[in-house]
């Protein structure tokens, strides 16, 4: 063949994307790498480890990350999003918008001098709103690339005109307040779409607590906490008063398997719940968790021994019933009400800790996404396949994997990825 | 590009002109950020310790409560309206703590709410003025009960609130290695008792997202007509007016008057107007009496003695008020019927408006007196 083979586009930096973006990297074929946040690595970046294994989640992503920063054949398109696609299978046409990042991206080296004089605090969005961040920031600490990012929601140069303090205190000379939006036209032969999830906001089951009650949090939540990198430097401290939690509650399908919310399965939160009380565990072995659940569907390779291990050598009790409300008391303990459904019992259990294992949902804007895109969603808005052709979606050519298809852990995420990429390949190689 | 307002055009706008409130605004976020250039210096007017450290990154002028570039803002932000700004109810309140009712100057309700929020771990701790000596004030952080009875009584000397925060708190955390040590929290918040000045710049501050206000999550405003400066030659003066020793002072209040009650019991009533010239000059050119912008605002206008008037503003202020009382923190005034209580309500409210409508008038007067028409900076 003599032609070289044309571009692949992925949509989403997190390890779906990133899998598949390796994977045709490594066939030969050139990829543009698509995020809208200033760094990929998506909701992986944001575990603190992944089951079953008990790995660091970081630890296994950083490497992946840095192999798509350095790779001969991908381009990181980093604060950027897909505007306009044309055309048909094996010749597309994108427009894609590059936000600017206020940060010259070769000069920047990331020493963080500039967040350390810049005035304005809001909350932050990577740590789940669980600490504050300046306007200008790292997006979180391993992020890919490595540079900061000017927020220009708050920045106050860019809101105000006044300010400009990093600037003064850059050495590097990086920031760059002249830097424009640009739109650039790339020419692909297929896409990937991997935009991965939005945790449910379980607000909108208000018998729970959510936002009401300090201690009632949510899985992602969670992780930040009991991360070493996150805002407790990994102590599990509930909001409330900073007080370690020695006794967990896991609310399971917050959301999931719920007709008023969303009726399928999460598929995933049975097994983080128990990653994340073994977790909690391994930090301080005084901590007694429960997991409140419907069933426990533990379907994957080394799940169900999981499992079993959980309640063996880690101070788990898996009650089967589900939480009708959550009140809390005096001193802000999340009270848990529950049906046990083994004795057929109304229940009620005061705990230090509530953690809801919130339901996966497509990604704000996926709607407008399809629409771009030109594919149809499900009912759910995950975007739509057919049983026998499960990683294309109804466009020839573009080709769907992860959390955006259907919720999805990360070993069968990356395995989807890499079928995705296959797929791909063999479009641009015809 | 048009030249960034900065301290320099503070001290002339502001400072020079004597309208300077020394509310500690502008040195609290420059400290905070440790930019060091600006300090508190004599008569407590904001100064520069060294003029070439400052960047004119110009957030000191926009969150001056002497200046207009954010009011419009600050009135979308808070939902404010004409008169006396945004408010849901006002109550007479006290509480029900016997140590407090003691040493209070009204109600004790402040120091009540503030030992819900404390014991409720709602805050951290709470930005109170302490006496250290009979006029003398010192802004510090109460962070138990005991800190908080402290500082319950006022004095109506200014204390430098913002600055204290500004010092306390330090912006400096090397980003890239965010692993915080185990004894910072990850969650502070902070209470703020202040003058309508003080919690302008909060606002203000609050309003730009910065640093150290991104801390205060609760303020309780003070009703202001004035603060009073009582230096030498003022408490010479007023001693001689006054006919009393000023050592004799143990309680100071404001209500329709300036109350003084001395040690033996002996009650002294003053006509406001004469102890004007006591009176920060500054105050005269302050346009909030009810503290506009917090959310509770108290003092003792228009409830009996041992009772504060509540003004509750924004839902914050509900929320932390409905509590507060719900957990037998404070008690409401009782009234024979509704029609009294709705009667007194209304007398409460006719007194703020009016002391409101007095020092937007006086204000008015003295800013066109300065000649700056009838606000300083942005349309002025």
């Amino acid at each position: 063949m003599e032609e070289k083979p044309k571009a692949v586009l992925i949509v989403g930096g997190g390890i779906a994307g990133i899998q598949a973006a390796l994977d045709l990297g490594d066939m030969g074929i050139k990829v543009h790498l698509v995020e809208r946040k200033p760094s990929i690595g998506g909701r992986m970046a944001q575990l603190d480890k992944t089951f079953p294994t008990n790995d660091c989640s970081i630890c296994i992503l950083a490497p992946k990350l840095a192999d798509c920063f350095r790779h001969p054949n991908i381009t990181l398109h980093t604060l950027s999003e897909v505007k306009e696609v044309m055309g048909q299978m094996g010749d597309f046409s994108v427009k894609l918008r590059k936000y600017a990042r206020f940060v010259d991206e070769k000069k920047c080296v990331n020493c963080g001098d500039c967040a350390a004089k810049c005035p304005v605090k809001v909350p932050d969005e990577f740590d789940m709103e669980l600490r504050k961040r300046e306007a200008i920031y790292p997006y979180y600490l391993q992020g890919v690339p490595a540079v900061m990012t000017i927020d220009r929601e708050n920045c106050l140069y860019l809101t105000r005109e006044v300010c400009r303090i990093c600037e003064k205190f850059c050495t590097r000379e990086a920031i760059d307040f002249e830097q424009k939006d640009t739109d650039v036209m790339l020419n692909v032969g297929a896409i990937i779409v991997a935009t991965g999830f939005d945790p449910y906001d379980p607000s909108g089951i208000p018998q729970y607590g959510y936002k009401r009650y300090r201690n009632v949090i949510i899985s992602l939540e969670y992780e930040r906490l009991i991360c070493a990198s996150g805002p407790t430097g990994g102590h599990l401290l509930r909001p409330s008063d900073d007080k370690p939690a020695e006794k967990i509650a896991f609310v399971q399908c917050v959301g999931s398997r719920d007709f008023k919310n969303n009726p399928y399965c999460s598929s995933v939160c049975c097994m983080h719940a128990i990653k994340e009380a073994i977790l909690a565990y391994e930090h301080d072995p005084k901590v007694k968790s429960y997991i409140f659940y419907m069933d426990l569907r533990a379907t994957g390779k080394g799940f169900q021994e999981y499992v079993a291990r959980g309640e063996q050598e880690y101070n788990i009790s898996y009650i089967r019933g589900r939480v009708a409300k959550i009140t809390k008391d005096h001193d802000e303990n999340p009270t848990v009400w529950y049906e046990e459904t083994q004795s057929s019992k109304t229940k009620k259990m005061t705990t230090d800790l509530a953690v809801l294992a919130t339901s996966l949902m497509p990604r704000r804007g996926v709607k407008e996404l399809a629409k771009t895109l030109g594919v149809e969603l499900d009912e759910y808005n995950f975007f739509k396949t057919d049983p026998f052709n499960p990683l294309d979606t109804t466009r020839p050519g573009i080709f769907v994997c992860g959390c955006c298809r259907e919720p999805t852990d990360i070993p069968e995420s990356v395995a989807q990825a890499s079928g995705a990429a296959e797929r791909a390949a063999e479009t641009v190689m015809r | 590009m048009e030249e960034i307002k900065s301290f320099r055009d503070l001290i002339r706008e502001v400072v020079e002109t004597g309208i300077c409130g020394k509310c500690g605004g502008c040195v609290s976020f420059c400290s905070a950020g440790e930019l060091d250039a600006l300090e508190m210096g004599e008569n407590e007017l904001p100064r520069y310790i060294n003029e070439d450290n400052c960047l004119k990154c110009g957030i000191c002028y926009l969150i001056c409560p002497q200046t207009d570039t954010l009011n419009v803002e600050l009135q979308e932000k808070f939902g404010w309206n004409p008169s006396i700004g945004n408010y849901q109810k006002v109550i007479s309140a006290q509480t029900t703590d016997k140590k407090i009712k003691k040493i209070c100057t009204d109600g004790g309700v402040v120091t009540s709410l503030l030992i819900y929020l404390l014991e409720r771990n709602l805050i951290n701790g709470a930005i109170v003025s302490k006496k250290t000596g009979r006029f003398a004030r010192k802004a510090i952080i109460a962070r138990t009960r005991e800190g908080l009875i402290e500082a319950a009584g006022s004095t109506f000397s200014g204390s430098l609130h913002l600055e204290e925060l500004g010092g306390k708190y330090t912006t400096y955390t090397p980003i890239l290695s965010t692993v915080k040590s185990l004894e910072k929290r990850y969650l502070q918040d902070i209470a703020v008792v202040g003058t309508p000045c003080q919690i302008n710049a909060i606002r203000k501050m609050q309003c730009l997202g910065i640093i150290p206000a991104h801390l205060i999550k609760y303020t309780i405003g003070l009703f202001c007509i004035e603060n009073f400066s009582f230096n030498d030659v003022a408490r010479e003066r007023l001693e001689k007016k006054l006919d009393i020793n000023l050592e004799n002072i143990v309680k100071l209040n404001i209500k329709d008057d300036f109350i003084i009650t001395l040690t033996k019991g002996v009650t002294i009533h003053v006509p406001l107007e004469e102890i004007d010239e006591v009176a920060r000059p500054a105050c005269f050119a302050c346009q909030d009496f009810s503290n506009e912008y917090a959310d509770i605002s108290v003092g003792g206008l228009g409830s009996p003695n041992e009772y504060t008037t509540v003004l509750i503003r924004t839902e914050l202020g509900s929320s932390v008020y409905d509590e507060a009382l719900r957990k037998g923190y404070i008690q409401e005034r009782t009234f024979e019927d509704g029609e009294e209580s709705k009667l007194e309500k209304t007398k409460m409210m006719a007194k703020i408006v009016s002391y409101s409508r007095r020092k937007k008038m006086r204000a008015k007067e003295r800013l066109s007196e300065l000649g700056g028409g009838e606000t300083i900076g942005g349309k002025a």
